[in-house]
């Protein structure tokens, strides 16, 4: 059976796929990519051969070729998707059972994972912000392999029962789904993910014999604190786990309610880590200024803290009473949702005395600012509290950062959404909050601010206004974590073999709403890297507390990132004692040398440097720093930065302009040991200072710095002067230790 | 730690290479395909560090079309607003006896040399890409792909452009030199069309699919001795997970003229841009120079728009040669009077005589075909206008290529007098701009040779062409035609007769243009 006849049962129709020979250079980008083997090559003149017959077209071939050689004409060629159902219960009132009820038997799974193409090069696994391995999951299940499945997804996610429930797939994998990239509708990635972890419970952790050598401590216990310590005492580190409030799970436990993520499902990896020994130490809030004392007594930190803090609007009326955050909202409704539903009682704590359903008085109602997954939830609540719930969002519906599916189910279950409106005042009677000023806006695209629309407001009677327009971290934790918020921008050149992915040719489908997914993914790139690096020495910080606000797979794959680099890196505290063959140095260290050079004097000086290090058995790369991303600097011990200088002899010499912007963009760099040099013609003046500069004001461990003169760069005195310098670099790095001793 | 250095490393891996599964590339017939096009590692320019370093700068190509630049819209204001005597006009002298001779220099020397430097090109793809040699990301302009049935044509449009310009400047008698301001209107044309094709499409769209010149440079060029920027290793192509050079990297733009170096089999499509050479990142590209008349005999792919391209060349320049006879003038007369025409060109004889000399050719070859080719090969295979075969284009396709040589020589000698007669001219024209000199000075009617020598020297040019044609075509049948048809030493015989008529025409009708002078 051809994957046409499988993703496709229906009869295909005219499709044609057709190259253009003139163009086509036969670079096979197209071939090696095409998931049905439609394309082959045509040897005898070395141009892509086309078979419509095989088409399905899914426009991968369109959209990676580099000359634009392919043209597509007709239908995308798939089988309806199977749409995962609702459960909507008959009565909402005190009802939490989960409203998704996802695919529930083998014959559906198989028919959705039939649609799946098993692209070669998938562009949902870009699209995922862990990363799973979508089409091999997918593969096992085909096989119904349950097993494999959580095999496959367990190289990248420990939370997929979790993820599949929470992530919105349509701006992540299945908006990156070729079938979405090609206009269609995409796979349903989340549901077959959930399939498999609803089939068989995800399998625990599997600690090894902890060696009680690394100590590393969590502060948190969100989707990042599970994914950090999951990986950490699978190898070996002993764990311990720093929680404020009673019960594991940060938001996942208190900010999602039970109809979008069941209880049980979101308790499960605490059981499990705490069962496996993490050493999971709840109601223990530990402040910013804890900090310090947490790293004498830990090998490593791992912030994972959060963004607790509700945004609150600051307007007419916000002091009144009646007006509350998602957070106290939140809690409040899930503790009454969950326990016997006192439901007089919650709205008593709120102030709403009436009682709903007695004759001749209305519903309470409540007033939700935003329509984004907190706005959903808290409005959702309300509802199951017997109350009225109105969200507005300034933002036009278009734009909205809402869950297409999660807006729909809201709507069906009789919360007002009300897009492009804004509230400019909260009336007050007697103190009480009693009704809202609502103004019409207009946006005109989704990266322009909306503005207000001049006229007269609308005013809108309300008993309780709750402000959900999303969460902040604590500022004494930014404070405390330089660098943080890092920004998921990218700039210049995308990845390469992203662009060539062909995840960044069609921006915009509707299926994602017409978010340019490439472009979000790439940004969510730099937030996974990033956690690879550390803050400062010895901490490093995931989530929330790295990015900002971030979604709950963003944060247990950046835990997972931290986690894996903390095991890379092999730090130590201070009072740790030392085992005999060492420890950071069990394996071979690897060096990055990375230069900006104009006439090639720079870049001989680097290779001259790496010698140096190269002669102590160490793994050394050398590469010019446009090439130098955070993955090169993330598997670097030690990193050596050169330049040449520009200037006029001796006006306004400085490293060279590129250099200079590099340095700019760097990203923390806690504790990394970092040499420095630059080349010369006539003196080096300012340039070495500040390159030092810029490098420690981002935490890096300056262990040496050289400028090399026309002299020493001289044929033969060149290669003597940089690489003693990189010999120097290599002994002074040997050990951490040394490093500390000789900044001091 | 319990864990070994390669889980750890693994651990801080990238995860998504482990989920791409790309089908391998296929290799089979590599060696067939590009062995005898390929150029010898030996010959790689970049090798040397200086002319590497040279290359490897973003100001490379922006200080060779600089000079051009700067020539040009002197041509366009001296042209405006110079004097109206063409030869003291320094925009029509050195535009028609000193440029158009030294491109047809460089094609036969090089290749695409011109399109390195040219300052058409050059302009409307600073404009394009905002930026003088800067690596820039965004573009200006709507980035169209250029409409794939057009597309299709290939080498048809530029060179149906070139017959077409070649008759308005005839019309308009711009090249002769006649009035200088024509000259300026011409040159201002075509930057315009340029400029307008490089804001609508993406890339050279307007060099590879519409320029005049292209159709020229590129078959002529073929004789070159530059291979253009190939790959070094291929295998590292084929691997490449990225195709910077195609793309478009971090220091060089993809490439503007759609060639990829892993696959370039002649120097047919590469502009000497050198952008793959600053975008490899596998520093993969390298500058090759080949024998004489590589790109002509080499590559395995023929190309059927191509191959009418030569032949329509052909008639171009046999008309020209015909109409510089006193008898055609006659013929030339009778015609205008009696389609009310007002004067030369008349478009019905121009195309006419074009397309006669292109259908003959290619009539020619099909006899050959006809008599010649084995019944037991299967040559047909059904096709849109590029892809398809058949038992003529299996002969036309090859031996079209083998005329290139006679048709470029034909095409110099036709300019050889204007040079040797006139070119001195530019000094004087030049002094002129800034007031000196006139049409009395000795330099300006100093001929470099006389005209009798100058027909001693384009039968001599013809002649070297024919040549070449003649040797290459001998290769070329032994390689492709031999194996197909009933008799080589018949196929050879009559390949090697048609490229010998075709030099004896040219020669001929030069000495009948000289007995006409
Ligand atoms: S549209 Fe998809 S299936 Fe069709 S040829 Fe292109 S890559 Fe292959
Ligand atoms: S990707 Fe484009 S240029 Fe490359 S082989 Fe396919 S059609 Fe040809
Ligand atoms: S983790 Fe989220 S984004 Fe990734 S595959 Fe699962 S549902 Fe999709
Ligand atoms: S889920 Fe979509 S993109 Fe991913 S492998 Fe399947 S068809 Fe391709
Ligand atoms: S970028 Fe370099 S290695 Fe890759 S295909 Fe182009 S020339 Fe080859
Ligand atoms: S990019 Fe390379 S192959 Fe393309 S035109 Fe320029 S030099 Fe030639």
């Amino acid at each position: 059976m051809t994957i046409r006849e499988m993703s496709a049962p229906v009869a295909p129709t005219h499709l044609d796929v057709r190259v253009l020979t003139d163009r086509c250079a036969g670079c096979q980008e197209c071939v090696i990519r095409c998931p049905t083997g439609a394309l082959s090559m045509d040897t005898g003149h070395w141009v892509a051969l086309a078979d419509s017959d095989l088409c399905v077209g899914c426009r991968q071939c369109v959209r990676t070729c580099p000359f634009s050689a392919v043209v597509v004409d007709g239908p995308i060629l798939v089988a309806p998707r199977v749409e995962a159902r609702l459960a909507h219960p008959a009565s909402l009132l005190g009802d939490v059972s989960e409203i998704r009820s996802g695919i529930t038997g083998w014959a559906e799974a198989l028919a959705e994972a039939g649609r799946c193409l098993q692209c070669p090069d998938p562009t949902c696994v870009r699209g995922c912000p862990a990363h799973n391995d979508i089409p091999g999951f997918i593969a096992a299940i085909r096989a119904r392999d349950l097993e494999g499945a959580h095999e496959v997804l367990r190289r990248t996610s420990v939370l997929p029962d979790i993820c599949s429930r929470v992530c919105n797939q349509s701006a992540q994998c299945e908006g990156s789904c070729s079938w979405s990239l090609a206009g269609g509708t995409p796979v349903a990635i989340g549901a077959l993910e959930r399939f498999v972890a609803d089939m068989l419970p995800v399998p625990p952790p599997a600690p090894a014999a902890p060696t009680g050598e690394l100590s590393v401590g969590i502060i948190g216990s969100g989707p990042g604190a599970a994914g950090a310590a999951w990986e950490l005492l699978e190898a070996g580190a002993s764990v311990t786990v720093y929680e404020k409030d009673a019960v594991p799970g940060g938001l996942c436990n208190w900010g999602i309610p039970d109809f979008t993520l069941p209880e049980a499902v979101a308790a499960r990896p605490w059981h499990q880590l705490a069962s496996a020994g993490v050493d999971l130490r709840c109601g223990t809030e530990i402040r910013p200024e804890d900090l310090e004392q947490l790293l004498e007594t830990h090998d490593a930190v791992i912030a994972a803290c959060g963004a607790g803090m509700p945004l609150r609007l600051s307007l007419p009326g916000a002091e009144l009473d009646g007006v509350t955050d998602a957070t106290t909202f939140l809690q409040a409704a899930k503790a009454t949702l969950g326990d016997g539903m006192d439901a007089a009682a919650f709205r008593a704590a709120f102030g709403l005395a009436e009682d709903p359903g007695a004759p001749g008085r209305p519903v309470p109602r409540v007033l939700v600012l935003g329509a984004g997954n907190t706005a959903m939830d808290v409005a959702r609540s309300a509802r199951r509290l017997g109350l009225e719930a109105t969200c507005v969002d300034w933002l036009d519906e278009r734009f909205a950062l809402t869950r297409p599916d999660e807006l729909a189910e809201a709507r069906y279950e009789g919360v007002e959404v009300h897009f492009l409106r804004t509230l400019t005042a909260l009336r007050g009677k007697d103190g009480r909050v009693f009704g809202a000023e609502l103004a019409r806006t207009t946006q005109a695209a989704a990266d322009r601010r909306p503005t207000v629309v001049a006229g007269d407001p609308e005013v809108l009677g309300i008993d309780l206004v709750v402000m959900a327009m999303g969460y902040r971290v604590d500022p004494a934790f930014t404070g405390a974590l330089p660098g943080t918020p890092v920004r998921r921008a990218t700039s210049g050149v995308a990845d390469r073999s992203w662009s060539a992915s062909g995840i960044l040719a069609s921006p915009a489908s509707a299926f994602a709403d017409h978010l340019p997914v490439g472009t979000l993914a790439l940004g969510r790139e730099i937030g996974l890297w990033s956690a690879s690096l550390p803050v400062t020495e010895r901490l490093w910080a995931v989530g929330d507390a790295l990015i900002g606000p971030a979604t709950v797979v963003e944060a247990m794959a950046q835990g997972r990132r931290a986690a894996a680099a903390v095991l890379d890196a092999g730090p130590a505290r201070p009072a740790r004692p030392t085992r005999p063959d060492g420890d950071g140095s069990s394996r071979q260290r690897r060096v990055l040398v990375c230069y900006e050079s104009a006439g090639g004097r720079t870049a001989r000086a680097a290779d001259a440097i790496a010698g140096g290090f190269s002669e102590r058995g160490d793994q050394v790369r050398v590469l010019p720093i446009a090439r130098v991303g955070l993955a090169e600097l993330a598997a670097a011990d030690v990193v050596v930065v050169g330049s040449w200088v520009e200037g006029f002899v001796v006006a306004g010499v400085r490293p060279a302009k590129a250099m200079r912007a590099w340095l700019a963009g760097l990203p923390r760099l806690g504790g990394k040991a970092v040499g420095v040099f630059c080349t010369f013609a006539v003196a080096p003046k300012g340039a070495l200072p500040a390159m030092r500069q810029a490098l420690e004001a981002r935490g890096a461990v300056v262990l040496g710095e050289a400028s090399f003169g026309p002299r020493e760069l001289g044929k033969r005195a060149e290669a003597s002067g940089a690489a003693a310098f990189g010999r120097e670099l290599a002994r002074r790095s040997t050990t951490k230790a040394t490093a500390r001793v000789l900044v001091e | 730690m319990a864990l070994e250095t390669q889980d750890r490393a693994a651990r801080l891996a990238d995860p998504v290479p482990v989920a791409v599964r790309l089908r391998p590339p296929e290799r089979e017939g590599l060696a067939e395909r590009f062995g005898p096009s390929d150029p010898s590692p030996g010959l790689d320019l970049l090798r040397h560090p200086l002319v590497a370093r040279l290359v490897r700068n973003r100001k490379f190509q922006f200080l060779l079309i600089l000079p051009n630049q700067i020539v040009f819209w002197t041509v366009i204001f001296v042209g405006l607003l110079g004097t109206a005597v063409p030869g003291l006009n320094f925009g029509a002298a050195i535009t028609w006896y000193v440029w158009f001779c030294l491109v047809f220099v460089m094609m036969v020397v090089v290749g695409r040399a011109w399109c390195a430097m040219c300052p058409f090109g050059g302009f409307a793809e600073w404009i394009q890409r905002r930026t003088l040699f800067q690596r820039t990301q965004k573009t200006l302009g709507l980035g169209r792909k250029f409409p794939e049935p057009l597309a299709r044509l290939g080498f048809l449009i530029p060179v149906v452009s070139f017959l077409l310009l070649t008759w308005i400047e005839e019309f308009f008698n711009i090249a002769g030199p006649g009035n200088p301001a024509a000259t300026s209107f011409m040159v201002i044309g075509i930057v315009g069309t340029a400029l307008a094709f490089f804001l609508v499409f993406e890339r050279r769209t307007f060099c590879r699919y519409i320029c005049p010149l292209t159709s020229l440079i590129g078959t002529v060029g073929s004789m070159g001795t530059v291979a253009g920027f190939r790959t070094r290793d291929r295998e590292v192509c084929l691997t490449c997970k990225t195709k910077d050079c195609m793309r478009g990297g971090t220091d060089g733009f993809g490439c503007p003229w759609y060639t990829w170096p892993g696959s370039a089999d002649s120097n047919l499509y590469c502009g000497l841009c050198s952008e793959c050479y600053k975008s490899c990142p596998e520093d993969n590209v390298g500058l090759f120079l080949q024998k004489p008349l590589t790109s002509v005999v080499a590559p395995r792919r023929r190309r059927a728009d191509v191959a009418w391209a030569i032949t329509l060349l052909w008639g171009l320049v046999l008309y020209q040669q015909i109409n510089a006879t006193t008898a055609y003038a006659s013929v030339e007369n009778w015609m205008n009077r009696n389609l009310h025409f007002p004067h030369y060109p008349n478009p019905v004889d121009y195309l006419g005589v074009i397309g006669l000399g292109a259908l003959a050719t290619a009539g020619v070859v099909r006899g050959i075909a006809a008599l010649l080719a084995r019944r037991d090969v299967e040559l047909s295979r059904p096709g849109s206008f590029a892809d398809s075969s058949s038992r003529f284009r299996a002969y036309f396709l090859p031996v079209s290529y083998g005329l290139i040589p006679v048709v470029g020589a034909d095409y110099f000698a036709r300019q050889l007098p204007k040079f040797f007669q006139h070119s001195a001219r530019v000094v004087p024209a030049a002094a002129h701009i800034f007031g000196f000199s006139s049409s009395s000075s000795p330099i300006y009617s100093f001929s470099l040779a006389t005209n009798s020598w100058i027909v001693v020297i384009q039968i001599a040019v013809v002649a070297l062409g024919t040549l070449a044609a003649a040797w290459s075509t001998w290769r070329i049948t032994g390689r492709e035609l031999v194996s197909i048809s009933r008799s080589g030493l018949g196929v050879r015989l009559a390949t090697l007769g048609l490229v010998l008529g075709c030099g004896a025409v040219a020669a001929v009708l030069y000495l009948i243009m000289h007995a006409a002078d």
